[in-house]
């Protein structure tokens, strides 16, 4: 147990710390940027508690907001993100009792369940964020464009971070 | 009692979403800049050291040394062009009308060096933190330029590190005019394009050219009169039929901004004490 609170700690502030040095640097053709730093809210186990998944994202969204001066709109998009997360991964994974290992990965879902868990979050995560962001700039076609790639763009790259990841433990067993 | 603690417990979930929904809403319609808290923001002890690391290994990539020094050297130029411009107004002045006397304020304005060690670009709301805060007299609400144009103006001052509101946000209105003529307007970002705002509230008769140069119009106290700020490129539509609008591309190069400028306008605690006073014998 206290590994893996460890575990996420470290995953914690490895996140903030790409996200800000890193990927808010990152914006491919002027419209894509990727948001990484909520692998941490997909990675979470599905047997902490509801509050507790709350709380650690609203926490999370709000070093992110502080870190680029965006106010509330992070934190916002987190909580809600959080809320939703147990009844997406219901959706497409009713059997929650099945499950081998309670952190969501490749291993523990299927390959199709969890890109299918991945992907819906990411989307959900950028149209979030960038209605929020476009409550006082409104251009419909922009924003379709900015949802779509940056949702493609962070989906790759968390994916990408996944497969590093397992890699790494199956050399280790 | 029991029955509203077994309500607290049972529905504690959906209390602490919303608790959550509600301090980030509080967050986020707090719109105004100026009042945001200096621990919130990026130029907060944590964030602007980490952000310090960071610059100091990136910045070899721009040969910081280099940089300062060829900046350094443009200050002090452009401090002698701009005393000379105004030797040169006043003169004109006094062409035009010798019985009234010009003020000598030729040392008004003073230049700071800094380094911006966050920037943004893509945002709708864009913001820039630089390594100078109130240790060395850097106050809000002075404007900040490059070697290519106006950046911004400081909008919250750390011991060591300040926020400047960038011209890349729609909050920022530049009094801006015509090179040549001068007739003014304001400039403002429409968030679409990094490179280009948009000149606005132009009176309907004035002329402009594709190719024309925009200036600072040195109306506010922030910026002296005659800073670059871009160049026409086309017309733009203005809502408003008496006024007409133009799109600018911007001389600043967002993207590459490394070494800025801060201006201190020696006046300004002169023209607020002034203004205190007059408050004072109302």
């Amino acid at each position: 147990m206290s590994k893996t609170i460890i575990h996420f700690f470290f995953l914690f502030i490895i996140m903030i710390l790409a996200q800000v040095i890193i990927f808010n640097n990152i914006c491919l053709f002027n419209v894509a940027i990727p948001i990484v730093f909520i692998y941490f809210i997909i990675k979470l186990p599905v047997t902490l508690s509801a509050n507790w998944v709350l709380t650690l994202s609203f926490i999370m969204g709000f070093c992110i907001d502080i870190f680029s001066d965006t106010h509330g709109m992070h934190s916002l998009a987190c909580t809600i993100i959080a809320m939703m997360r147990r009844n997406i991964l219901k959706l497409y994974f009713p059997r929650e009792d099945d499950l081998t290992n309670p952190e969501p990965s490749i291993h523990s879902l299927g390959i199709g369940v969890y890109t299918k868990y991945v992907f819906t979050i990411v989307l959900l995560y950028n149209s979030l964020i960038f209605l929020i962001e476009s409550f006082s700039i409104f251009n419909l076609g922009l924003l379709i464009l900015r949802i779509i790639t940056s949702t493609l763009l962070t989906f790759l790259i968390i994916i990408g971070i996944d497969s590093i990841t397992i890699q790494r433990r199956e050399k280790r067993l | 009692m029991r029955n509203l603690i077994n309500f607290l417990f049972k529905y504690s979930t959906w209390i602490i979403f919303i608790i959550y929904v509600i301090i980030s809403c509080i967050l986020l319609f707090n719109n105004n800049p100026y009042q945001h808290h200096i621990y919130l923001t990026s130029a907060n002890k944590i964030s602007s050291s980490i952000y310090n690391g960071t610059n100091y290994i990136t910045s070899y990539f721009h040969l910081k040394d280099i940089n300062e020094d060829l900046h350094h050297r443009t200050s002090i130029l452009e401090q002698e062009v701009i005393s000379l411009r105004k030797e040169l107004q006043k003169y004109h002045d006094i062409i035009y009308n010798d019985t009234m006397q010009v003020t000598p304020a030729l040392s008004q304005y003073k230049f700071k060096i800094a380094h911006v060690i966050n920037n943004s670009i893509h945002r709708a709301h864009n913001y820039i933190t630089i390594d100078k805060g109130s240790n060395d007299s850097i106050e809000s609400e002075m404007g900040v330029i490059d070697q290519n144009g106006v950046v911004g103006i400081v909008n919250i001052v750390g011991e060591n590190t300040a926020r400047i509101i960038s011209i890349l946000n729609p909050d920022l209105r530049l009094s801006c005019k015509l090179k040549g003529n001068d007739n003014f307007g304001s400039l403002v970002w429409d968030g679409k394009n990094p490179n280009e705002a948009i000149l606005e509230e132009l009176p309907r008769h004035a002329e402009a050219n594709i190719g024309d140069t925009i200036i600072t119009s040195g109306y506010s106290a922030v910026f002296p009169e005659g800073i670059p700020v871009g160049i026409v490129i086309a017309r733009a539509n203005e809502n408003d039929d008496n006024f007409f609008a133009l799109r600018i591309k911007l001389l600043t190069d967002f993207s590459k901004l490394g070494t800025v400028r801060v201006i201190k306008n020696m006046m300004k605690e002169e023209i607020n004490s002034i203004e205190k006073s007059s408050k004072n014998t109302n």
